[in-house]
């Protein structure tokens, strides 16, 4: 069986634990064993980032050296980690010195990074670990006639030299994804344009333009719900829908996509944290067909 | 018939050349198609990522230096996949970022994170409520997340001492 330390970065347990619930549950249904990664750091994305590229290595460094130490590689599930590990594994793998510098701070802790680990999005796992034959076979109850948007975020998928996911312009993984589950996936206008989030501390609204934007673009397809694979997509978008001038009734549901597979696999609400979603996307549990397989 | 060159008033090209992530400064064309490419700049007429990239070129430190502009983008790195001279925006105005921290020009949303995550580790410390907890115990997840706090201090120690120095 295959396993993975599961980073969860310092948002997604705290914000959004029933993506964490529902990534556990699912992938256990397909075969992967996922191990708590206890007494890391945050990976230093974006603000850490911003202001010292080196510490922001060194964070990583660390990370991945610890999980070299366990012998295992890493799967994170929100998009800015991914994006963050795997810039730091790239350039601790080609700058030497960058190494040795993160190295000579790892040695009184007994860790040292050499190379040999791998980072892996969500979105890889399912669909080269496990691939989607079996991900379709292990459907017990298909989604019929549901309109579904994926959203893939930004640092899921770009820049496609470091993170290696999908095609950065016209990315398919999620659309697939849907599609093996029975529901219909649906293109729509800047598909892979961002969520907004990384601006909301920012510039609260610019995010929530951009935000708006993308809803708007989705809801004029017809679509009847947005599915995500990142942490910081997932909020925004149900975010920005929540206010005094929306009308509950015209609000798109976000749901993450193990949410959306562990449904079809028969796993319960409760053990996937439904009801924790702040927009109910009992419209599209109502399309699933009882009983019916692949 | 002389013909006269454009000179910048000053070396902030080279600068930014120098700073990790902005060596490609100088195949910049021009062209913008980080701008068409750009969500913020679709939704704030101020963001121009072409523009600031020229601004940069022609040599307005100051005014690049102290302006929020660079500190707007996503880096959702749409320019970057879509410029054809490899010039990656996102990572040009890391590069500004980081000259300008190091000047102490860094917006309070970035010092308070950087602030939090060298503190505690991670940055939610302070929003993980007893709440949560329970909400986590519900759905069958551990509720001691177990960071480590220690790490940071050497960090911070190396990158971060006498103020936002690398």
């Amino acid at each position: 069986m295959r396993e993975y330390l599961l980073y969860l970065g310092c948002t997604t347990p705290v914000r959004l634990p029933s993506y964490e619930a529902a990534t556990k549950a699912v992938l256990s249904k397909l075969g992967i064993r996922l191990l708590d990664f206890k007494d890391v750091t945050c990976c230093g994305a974006q603000y850490i980032e911003s202001i010292s590229p080196r510490a922001h290595i060194g964070l990583g460094g660390r990370i991945l050296a610890l999980a070299e130490s366990q012998g295992k590689d890493v799967l994170a599930i929100c998009g800015a980690c991914s994006g963050s590990l795997k810039h730091s594994k790239h350039i601790l793998d080609k700058d030497k010195g960058m190494r040795r510098e993160v190295n000579s701070m790892l040695r009184e802790e007994g860790l040292k990074y050499t190379g040999n680990v791998q980072v892996k999005h969500l979105l890889q796992v399912l669909r080269d670990d496990i691939g989607y034959e079996h991900i379709r076979k292990a459907v017990t109850r298909r989604y019929s006639g549901v309109r579904l948007a994926a959203h893939y975020g930004c640092h899921v998928t770009r820049p496609y030299d470091i993170v290696k996911v999908d095609d950065p312009e016209n990315p398919r993984v999620i659309d697939e994804i849907i599609e093996c589950i029975g529901a219909t996936a649906v293109d729509y206008p800047d598909k892979t344009r961002c969520c907004g989030g990384p601006l909301l501390a920012m510039d609260e609204e610019l995010a929530a333009l951009i935000g708006a934007d993308k809803i708007k673009n989705v809801r004029g397809v017809g679509a009847e719900g947005i599915v995500t694979a990142c942490v910081f997509c997932d909020i925004h978008l149900s975010q920005i829908q929540i206010g005094d001038d929306e009308v509950p009734e015209s609000r798109v549901p976000i749901i993450t996509l193990p949410q959306l597979m562990g449904l079809a696999y028969g796993i319960d609400k409760e053990s996937l944290g439904i009801n924790l979603n702040r927009i109910s996307p009992e419209g599209i549990l109502g399309t699933l067909q009882e009983g019916v397989g692949q | 018939m002389g013909m006269s060159t454009h000179a910048p008033t000053s070396d902030f090209a080279k600068e930014i050349a120098r700073a990790p992530g902005g060596e490609a400064i100088y195949k910049c064309v021009q062209c913008g198609i980080c701008t068409a490419s750009c969500v913020v700049a679709s939704v704030s007429e101020k963001y121009r990522p072409r523009e600031l990239i020229q601004r940069i070129l022609i040599g307005m430190r100051e005014e690049v230096l102290t302006s929020v502009l660079p500190w707007l983008c996503v880096t959702c790195r749409m320019c970057t996949e879509r410029c054809q001279e490899d010039v990656s925006p996102a990572d040009i105005f890391h590069a500004v970022r980081y000259v300008a921290a190091r000047e102490g020009h860094i917006p309070s949303v970035f010092s308070h994170a950087v602030d939090l995550v060298l503190q505690d580790g991670w940055m939610l410390e302070s929003g993980y409520s007893d709440f949560i907890e329970d909400e986590r115990d519900d759905l069958g997840l551990h509720t001691d997340l177990g960071w480590n706090n220690q790490f940071v201090r050497r960090i911070k120690e190396k990158y971060f001492e006498g103020g936002l120095t690398q």
